[in-house]
């Protein structure tokens, strides 16, 4: 047979065959159901992967401009008045290629005994990219005495969220600005307004006493033991923590007893108000007036001697960073009453 | 033609085929529809839940947060965070805060740094803050670290 003849005769059994129509029937709809399924769930998807993939270019857009601004500070200056007025004076350059809006300064203001903080929102606050923007604000921080010496840190905060910090400096009282190191005497400071002792008596000073009231005064008993503190600050010019160690004393000699009598108090350890009779080191921070203690320990000088007045050194020995470290400050007279 | 249609009907021995080809095509299609529609569904529900993953995803990434100033009061054993939204999404809230490895704290009381008000979330670009009570309480000039996780379930951290 030909084989036209043969397809004919195979289309006609094929069409008058009704019994494969279920069958077809049924694949077109699971063709249907599979195609309209998986076509909708794949363009779906494709729309929600390019959602994702956009936002996380947004995101990375975001954090690239975040870590490109580039700001250098210039000539910080922090000027304190009596009510507590701060004015922080900065010159901040955009290094960066994108302009930078400050929204908030933060200014935070200590000394060994106290400390406060404050902020104010920057209005108009925006920098073109390579260009210098004069910052001038003013803030009240309560609490703030003008009189004594602070430690001032100001920083600012960027509209991507980056914080640029200001030069951190001190202020002396009655707005003397130091430099950041006095290279000529030393990296350590004293404030003379801030020496105070505490007199336990003739008694002996045990572990875990407490400290008595303090004394501002240059005047101390030759037979009573007390503990001397004294206020000082590190202005380091690599601006490195020094560490001090056992070996930091104040000292005292007199010329009036025919022979030089001295008398020494060793560094001490003095932690919530409690004398305690162990002592490791002690860190002044970079710029942040601490206190420091020596003895308990008293003059005990000849009576022959009394009263009398003796120079007084302050020796201060530990680490900075990793090498040695060692001061004298010996810009105080005590006057020892009989 | 007539003639045609007189013998189909009188010529019983060809319905029962067709109906049971009817039924069989009408079972197919009711069937066919029932599982489209069921598959439908499904494929909604798939897509909805997934659609949610991928929103909470796109939320998130979307999240940044700023810490402004970390400031301890030793003697109240008071914590204070100052926050700002640096992100390009809004109702970013805080739901727990960890000060180092220790018990999270999850009763936020977020307030706005601009009037101090009560705030559930910042929106983008605005600050706020809160205050706790870490326990144990924090030693100074010791390192700590501040994590807190958005209601997002983004971490933030922060070594003071």
């Amino acid at each position: 047979m030909l084989p036209r003849f043969r397809h004919r005769k195979t289309r006609r059994r094929l069409i008058s065959d009704s019994r494969g129509f279920s069958s077809i029937v049924g694949a077109i709809f699971a063709v249907l159901v599979m195609f309209s399924l998986i076509s909708t769930v794949f363009v779906w998807s494709l729309s929600q992967n390019t959602l994702y993939n956009n936002t996380v270019r947004q995101s990375n857009q975001a954090d690239l401009d975040r870590s490109s601004e580039k700001v250098q500070v210039l000539n910080t200056t922090y000027n304190a008045y009596s009510n507590g007025n701060v004015t922080v004076s900065a010159q901040i350059q955009n290094n960066g290629p994108s302009s930078i809006q400050f929204i908030t300064a933060w200014l935070y203001v200590s000394n060994a005994s106290w400390n406060n903080y404050n902020w104010c929102k920057l209005t108009n606050a925006s920098v073109q990219g390579g260009s210098v923007f004069t910052l001038n604000v003013n803030l009240t921080v309560s609490g703030l005495n003008s009189t004594y010496t602070h430690s001032f840190a100001s920083w600012l905060i960027t509209a991507r969220g980056n914080v640029v910090s200001l030069q951190r400096t001190i202020v002396y009282g009655n707005n003397i600005i130091v430099s950041q190191t006095t290279q000529g005497i030393g990296s350590i400071s004293m404030d003379f307004k801030q020496s105070r002792y505490y007199d336990f008596g003739s008694g002996y000073v045990s572990n875990g006493t407490s400290l008595p009231s303090s004394k501002n005064s240059y005047t101390i008993p030759n037979s009573n033991n007390t503990i001397l503190a004294v206020l000082l600050t590190n202005y380091d010019n690599t601006t490195q923590d020094i560490i001090l160690n056992a070996n930091s004393y104040l000292w005292i000699i007199t010329p009036q007893a025919g022979t030089v009598k001295p008398a020494a108090w060793n560094i001490a350890n003095v932690t919530n108000g409690k004398y305690i009779n162990s002592f490791s080191t002690q860190t002044l921070q970079y710029g942040k007036p601490t206190i420091v203690y020596f003895g308990p320990s008293s003059p005990s000088f000849a009576s022959s001697a009394l009263p009398t007045v003796v120079p007084v050194f302050i020796l201060l020995f530990g680490k900075i960073g990793t090498n040695d470290f060692g001061q004298n400050i010996p810009f105080i007279a005590f006057y020892i009453s009989s | 033609m007539r003639s045609i249609i007189s013998k189909v009907l009188k010529n019983r021995r060809a319905i029962s085929p067709v109906i049971a080809n009817l039924i069989l095509i009408a079972a197919v299609i009711g069937v066919g529809f029932a599982a489209l529609v069921w598959a439908q569904s499904q494929s909604s529900s798939y897509t909805t839940q997934y659609g949610s993953v991928i929103s909470s995803d796109i939320s998130q990434l979307q999240e940044r947060v700023v810490f402004e100033y970390i400031y301890y009061d030793s003697t109240k054993n008071n914590l204070t965070v100052y926050l700002m939204n640096s992100g390009t999404i809004g109702n970013v809230g805080v739901s727990a805060v960890y000060v180092d490895t220790n018990t999270p704290n999850s009763t936020i009381a977020l307030r706005l740094l601009s009037t101090g008000a009560s705030a559930s979330s910042l929106n983008a670009t605005q600050e706020g803050y809160f205050s706790i009570s870490p326990s144990p309480s924090l030693t100074p000039g010791t390192n700590h670290s501040i994590k807190i996780v958005t209601r997002r379930g983004s971490t933030f951290v922060a070594t003071v």
